[in-house]
């Protein structure tokens, strides 16, 4: 069995991960070659014209790992999540049609999310024993977290460093060794080396950076060939990013979490309440509350960004611009239509904006 | 006397003989927008932020020229009517969209209709509605139990007759259609192709042109359900039957050929027309997909659809 899978963030190496360690002859992870322009023309091409950019950038995926010869792919499905639970049944039939035979694998991420994903390890590697998967699991998430943690580190560094691009130099060489670790005590100690050696990045001390919370549609938020690196570009243009929105949280609630009883957004739901009081699918709910969050916490200004006709995230942005608290808000839609110059020009534009209110506010004349 | 108002939009078009019962029965007055027509378009495009579709903004539209003539505005949150089947987005925010867009809007009635969430749920949200106007359970029970008994009757009125939610509603006799050879399947949610115009006329028109025209509604309920669950499973989308139910059924059943007609940037409907266009090639049955927006023109739309007949007839002519 050759399985490929969609990019995702750095969801490859955590599949990497396991199947490192639960790899039996004969079967094998195909990666797909990373996010390109050629993937997203791949989706582009064989979707429906109208689909979102997830949609065309998981098809392209999924080709390009069946043309390296997968034949088992692992996709999500859910209900009462927007369009994503309808991914896989389009998906497959498109697939069909450009006559790859492949086999599709659906995990259900709205309901039973645990329960499946264990399932579906438990199947794909043959019954190893539930120890070793259960291991190999978290062995796949404390890399995930250790990611995350270190990434959390970059997006502060990246605002404030002296040479442009040091923080995000370092944050790849990351990615890889955490990648090729073997152990958790590796991936600890890489993770500890990384953060310590971003610590001692040449910084500008005096700088007090302008604080930017990314909020939206979660596919576009942490792929970063979705949305154009925007968290890098702020970087440059010296802005301090900040997001709640990361796979190894969702891994934690989602997965363990939540069946205790925890929500990690009772906080975000009970401030969307008065403009939103019910969950709409998708990110929407949580897009709203976030604003008012981010707002409440003294940030400079928000990005939001959601792909192009997202129904969830459409209803966000339409509430958004009500609500009492004031802080700008920087819609970028995603699709395979827009540009960097493009981004780039409205993130300037935005900077201007958020750093002239800092500077007013600062004066105490804050409007 | 309460007056409550009911934009003529969205889930108008298949719940209205029933909103108005229970509202009636419970002692209010209804009031409905008149039908759509330019400055109400324009109202609702200058509310909504950008990409929103095109009936949601006609919607909001509606709502604001309804705005100063109700004590009350009537929107349903309609999250999911069938198990682990959930609405569009929209759909489910939209007294919340129209709260935040349209500050001068009437309190809103928005009881949530949530099978997921159980019976209980869905009859304590329908008593928080109807306390607004009786403080009598026993009245709220009756109004909609004749509530929904008018819902089936209305379902059934226009599957048994085969006519469309406008002649159901305002009792029309259909029109006259010469008997024609030529039966084209118009497929897409109610709101758009009974629109006359976001649709610009497209059933007057097809019918001018003779042409017997079939809809989702002159189908039964049980029969579209049949025909999704044979396609596609359990549907993913509360309205997914009316959608691919209807194609399906009507690609197995025959027809000459078949519109399809969309609002641009809708979500839902990228996904399953995908679904439908992929049947009707199996089946080599024309297909005409339209999608609509606020810049689309009835000259475009008349050419297209002259064109597409053309086919088909010559099409006919060949294969008889």
């Amino acid at each position: 069995m050759r399985i490929g899978f969609p990019h995702f963030g750095n969801v490859y190496i955590a599949l990497k991960a396991v199947a490192r360690r639960l790899e039996s002859s004969g079967d094998a992870l195909i990666t797909p070659p990373p996010m390109t322009q050629h993937t997203l023309d791949l989706g582009v091409k064989y979707s429906p014209a109208e689909a979102c950019v997830p949609y065309k950038l998981t098809l392209g995926s999924l080709i390009e790992a069946c043309d390296l010869g997968a034949d088992t792919l692992i996709q999500a499905r859910g209900t009462g999540i927007c369009r994503l639970g309808y991914y896989a049944k389009g998906q497959e039939q498109m697939l069909r049609d450009l006559n790859y035979a492949a086999h599709f694998l659906t995990v259900d991420i709205s309901h039973h999310k645990l329960i499946g994903i264990m399932r579906l390890m438990k199947d794909v590697t043959h019954n190893r024993t539930w120890h070793e998967i259960i291991s190999s699991f978290f062995f796949a998430i404390g890399k995930l977290s250790a990611l995350d943690k270190i990434e959390k580190v970059v997006h502060k560094i990246r605002a404030v460093e002296l040479e442009k691009g040091t923080a995000s130099r370092i944050y790849r060489k990351a990615i890889t060794s955490i990648d090729e670790a073997m152990t958790g005590k590796e991936v600890k100690e890489l993770t500890k080396e990384y953060i310590d050696k971003l610590s001692r990045v040449p910084k500008d001390i005096t700088a007090e950076p302008l604080k930017v919370g990314i909020i939206g549609e979660i596919y576009v938020v942490i792929e970063p060939f979705a949305n154009m690196d925007i968290e890098i570009e702020l970087g440059k243009l010296g802005i301090e990013v900040e997001r709640t929105l990361t796979l190894s949280r969702w891994v934690k609630y989602s997965l363990f979490l939540n069946y205790l009883g925890l929500d990690e957004w009772r906080k975000v739901h009970k401030l969307a309440h008065a403009y939103l009081d019910h969950d709409i699918g998708g990110d929407g709910w949580e897009s709203v509350g976030e604003k008012v969050l981010y707002a409440r916490n003294g940030f400079d200004g928000i990005i939001h960004l959601a792909p192009f006709t997202c129904m969830p995230e459409i209803v966000a942005e339409n509430i958004m611009p009500s609500t009492k608290e004031d802080i700008p808000v920087l819609a970028v839609i995603c699709d395979e239509q827009q540009s960097k110059q493009g981004m780039l020009t409205r993130l300037e534009a935005f900077t201007d904006l958020i750093s002239f209110r800092r500077r007013r506010g600062e004066h105490g004349r804050r409007v | 006397m309460i007056t409550v108002g009911i934009p003529r939009a969205l889930l108008y078009y298949q719940y209205y003989p029933m909103w108005k019962v229970f509202l009636e029965k419970l002692g209010a007055e209804v009031v409905v927008s008149s039908p759509t027509n330019k400055s109400i378009l324009n109202s609702g495009v200058s509310r909504g932020v950008q990409d929103i579709c095109l009936p949601v903004k006609v919607f909001f539209g509606h709502v604001v020229s309804l705005a100063d003539k109700c004590d009350f505005m009537f929107i349903p949150t309609v999250t999911s009517l069938g198990k682990k089947s959930y609405n569009c987005s929209k759909l489910i925010g939209l007294p919340n969209m129209a709260r935040a867009l349209i500050p001068e809007c009437p309190p809103i009635l928005a009881p949530e209709i949530n099978y997921e969430k159980g019976r209980y749920n869905l009859y304590r949200n329908i008593y928080v509605v109807g306390r607004h106007f009786t403080c009598n359970p026993f009245k709220l029970k009756k109004a909609v139990e004749e509530a929904w008994a008018s819902n089936l009757d209305y379902r059934n009125k226009m599957s048994d007759e085969g006519i469309t939610p406008f002649q159901a509603i305002d009792c029309k006799p259909p029109p006259d259609v010469k008997s024609s050879s030529l039966t084209i399947a118009v497929i897409g949610h109610p709101y758009i192709i009974y629109d006359e115009y976001i649709s610009h006329r497209l059933i007057p028109w097809l019918q001018k042109m003779e042409v017997k025209v079939v809809t989702p509604e002159m189908v039964s309920q049980e029969e579209l359900d049949a025909a999704t669950r044979r396609l596609v499973g359990v549907p993913h989308w509360s309205f997914e039957p009316e959608i691919i139910g209807a194609g399906e059924y009507y690609l197995e059943t025959g027809v000459d050929g078949i519109i399809i007609v969309a609002a641009f940037g809708c979500g839902p409907d990228s996904m399953m027309l995908g679904m439908v266009q992929h049947r009707t090639k199996e089946f080599e049955i024309p297909l005409l997909p339209l999608s609509l927006d606020e810049h689309s023109s009835e000259g475009g739309l008349l050419t297209r659809l002259e064109a597409f007949l053309d086919m088909v007839k010559r099409r006919k002519r060949v294969c008889v």
